[in-house]
């Protein structure tokens, strides 16, 4: 069993690549949902999309054939790139407003 | 290949134009004194030309840059519409005082104005996954920044935070479904996508779950429940003008590049026995049962929450979700009429919504409030702007004899023609409860006294002009409204669908 | 018998049971006294200066935010020197398109003072204490360096 299952990691396939995908996924989500401060909601915004990266790739190597999912992987990362940068503005120009970065206590827009 | 991009950039010209707009605004922004409006002119000058190169465009079919884009009647008409609602945003801005008075930074305004335009050009055009997402991007990061463009404000800077969490979560839950779906099919475009479902039979689970992902980032764009948080914080919060942009260009887009994924990829080619304009979809995967639930739930909170509203930019914004509800109807009806059906209502929507946010920016500029309470006697305070914002609020009830009650009448006509009865009941039901939420605002204006200040209300004879181009479309296509439904009906065309 | 990736697990996991190791023998094996000089951190002998977390200036985002995104530019031109040869001087024209729209941004930056880096005035001490009749007198301007 042991056996059988180191044998099965050292032997990478789409699968490892999917599971790794789907971890990072479900991490990204996890920290979106939970975290109060901006700074880590952004984080696992970034999981999030290397997730979608890792998919990208695994697919593009062992399923296509095609370099369609790369080309792709590479403009996910410019586009991360580019969320992040607004993103710290936007949190920087929030902390000199309110003085937090904590999500829950910019609640002056509401019902 | 070089001769088949050279060939595909003459194809490209409004999108070009653009971003030689874009440059120019952020140049001629460098050389330019503090206080000058002239940037605003260099974009509108430039969205001016973009509007009729698209026009242009107009009978072309086919796809550019190896299928990433495709011009056809179908993105043409989207063009058309965010080009002009584009034009009209920069007109508001020109009279609106939170952009006149940040003037030291109306190149950044007017460039990322038009970063928006052209982000979603590329949304009404894109076939390809890629530049889907990425046309997407364009215009959420712009319209991130825009949202807090009165920085110094800090409900602003509180609705672009908000937005940004919202929106970077929706894109990389779509994205990680795109990643699936490119998986499933091996293709990007929406063609091969197409192809590939077409020859082989994909795990049904896995197609569902790419599906509902990838509906979490359209219904953010177009801010559907349960995506629509970030929309009453942000329409509330972003500058006027934005709202407005943001809740008739940035929706048209997000609903064009939705139709055309769920048209064109899950369209299947071989069905027979159909009567014309009628499609199925692949596989027996039927994602407008998703949109139809998807549909209700958006038209009912819309319309419930709204009545609870004493904030008028809040008030919209869950009429402008209510609303986005409304259009989905349209695109649960599987059939050319029902796609036609949401092309009349953005046409009607266009005119009525940017109308009536508009009334609003004039009266906040002059009162300092989008308070309900202050709208309190203003139909003795300034009768012309109040008979006009009467009219559009009855237009976007969907009252005749407004150009609101022909987009309704023909959303219902195709709801009942696919035999989508109780969809079409709901549909009427939640009209009557929106006409509540209008009718209390009509009432402030003309029923009740002014609190305090009593005084008449004046505005510019150029300011007056833009009510009035606004407000005449809405009354002349609730008469005459064959023009408006023979170019829906010829704008439904999409490239290699037959 | 092993892959390439099995000699890298091999690694990973190896080298993860030398760090578990380390810890779990100082964990048995070291007596447990705290007191507060221990507990406190260790700055070279110093008697630890207020908190650990610096807050850094202000102009540190905004120069890193700037680097951020032109830094990551670059690797658009990778895939493009691959596919130079072929496409020849329409490749070139077309990267010196995108190279001209990101250095009118970056002239953007520039000319809105962004990259400035305008340096403190430094607060030269005054020390308040009572000085002889004969001393008093104003004291020199402190010069901005």
């Amino acid at each position: 069993m042991a056996q059988e299952f180191i044998q099965w990691l050292s032997h990478p396939g789409l699968n490892h690549f999917l599971i790794i995908s789907g971890i990072l996924f479900s991490f990204g989500i996890f920290a979106v949902l939970t975290r109060r401060n901006a700074i880590l909601v952004l984080m696992g915004i970034e999981l999030i999309l290397n997730a979608a990266n890792i998919n990208f790739i695994a697919f593009s190597r062992y399923g296509t054939g095609t370099l369609d999912g790369q080309v792709i992987a590479i403009f996910v990362i410019i586009l991360a790139a580019a969320e992040a940068a607004i993103a710290l503005a936007i949190v920087l120009n929030i902390y000199q407003n309110f003085n937090t970065v904590n999500v829950d206590e910019l609640n002056q827009l509401r019902d | 290949m070089v001769e088949q991009l050279l060939q595909s950039l003459s194809r490209f010209l409004p999108e070009t134009t653009l971003t030689v707009a874009l440059c120019s605004t952020v140049v001629v922004s460098l050389f330019l004194g503090r206080k000058s409006q002239a940037t605003l002119f260099v974009a509108l000058a430039g969205l001016v030309l973009a509007t009729w190169f698209s026009f242009d465009q107009m009978g072309v079919s086919e796809t550019i840059f190896s299928g990433m884009v495709a011009v056809d009647p179908f993105s043409v008409f989207f063009k058309l519409l965010v080009g002009l609602s584009a034009i009209l945003i920069l007109l508001f801005s020109l009279y609106s005082s939170e952009v006149q008075s940040t003037l030291h930074r109306a190149g950044e305004y007017s460039a990322l104005i038009l970063a928006m335009a052209l982000g979603m050009f590329l949304m009404a055009g894109a076939s390809n996954l890629l530049m889907m997402v990425l046309a997407i991007e364009l215009t959420s990061l712009s319209s991130y920044i825009l949202a807090g463009y009165t920085r110094e404000a800090s409900d602003s800077s509180e609705a672009s935070l908000k937005y940004i969490i919202y929106g970077a979560v929706s894109t990389g839950v779509m994205l990680y479904g795109i990643s699936i779906l490119y998986g499933l099919t091996g293709a990007t475009d929406f063609y091969g996508i197409n192809r590939a479902l077409t020859e082989e039979s994909v795990n049904s689970v896995a197609l569902l779950v790419s599906i509902i992902m990838i509906l979490v980032g359209f219904g953010y764009k177009i801010s559907a429940v349960p995506f629509h948080f970030w929309t009453p914080d942000v329409y509330e919060g972003a500058p006027i003008t934005i709202t407005a942009f943001l809740s008739v260009a940035s929706k048209a887009a997000g609903f064009a590049l939705m139709m055309r994924f769920f048209k064109v990829s899950f369209i299947d080619a071989n069905a027979v026995g159909l009567p014309t304009g009628v499609w199925t979809s692949l596989q027996g995967f039927e994602w407008n049962k998703i949109v139809a639930i998807l549909s209700v739930l958006t038209m009912t909170l819309g319309n419930l929450v709204a009545v609870w509203q004493n904030n008028l930019k809040r008030l919209l914004a869950y009429s402008s979700i209510a609303h986005a509800g409304y259009m989905l109807m349209g695109v649960v009806v599987l059939s050319d009429k029902g796609l036609a059906a949401v092309l009349i209502y953005f046409m009607v929507y266009l005119f009525m919504n940017l109308g009536a946010f508009y009334v609003v920016m004039l009266v906040a500029n002059k009162t300092g409030s989008e308070d309900i309470d202050s709208y309190k006697g203003l139909g003795h305070r300034s009768p012309l702007v109040s008979v006009a914002m009467v009219i559009f609020f009855i237009s976007l009830a969907g009252l005749p004899p407004t150009a609101g009650f022909i987009g309704k009448l023909f959303l219902f006509a195709a709801l009942l023609d696919a035999t989508w009865i109780w969809l079409a009941v709901v549909g009427a039901l939640n009209s009557v409860v929106s006409l509540y939420y209008y009718v209390r605002v009509v009432r402030n204006m003309f029923l009740r006294d002014p609190e305090g200040n009593a005084e008449p209300i004046l505005f510019s004879t150029p300011q007056l002009a833009i009510v009035m181009l606004l407000l005449l479309p809405t009354l002349f296509f609730g008469l005459f409204y064959s023009p408006m439904v023979e170019l829906a009906n010829a704008s439904v065309m999409m490239f290699g669908i037959r | 018998m092993l892959t390439e990736f099995g000699k890298v697990l091999l690694f990973l996991i190896v080298g993860a049971m030398f760090v578990a190791g380390g810890l779990i023998a100082s964990w048995i094996l070291r007596p447990n006294r705290p007191y507060p000089a221990k507990l406190s951190s260790y700055e070279c002998g110093e008697e630890p200066v207020g908190n650990a977390w610096v807050r850094f200036n202000v102009r540190f985002y905004v120069i890193a935010l700037i680097f951020l995104i032109f830094d990551v530019e670059v690797v658009f031109l990778f895939p493009w020197a691959l596919v130079y040869r072929e496409l020849g001087l329409f490749a070139f024209l077309e990267m010196a398109v995108f190279l001209a729209i990101l250095l009118v941004g970056l002239a953007y930056v520039w000319v809105k003072g962004d990259l400035d880096w305008d340096k403190p005035v430094p607060q030269i001490p005054k020390i308040e204490r009572d000085r002889p009749a004969y001393k008093q007198q104003t004291p020199a301007e402190p010069v901005a360096v």
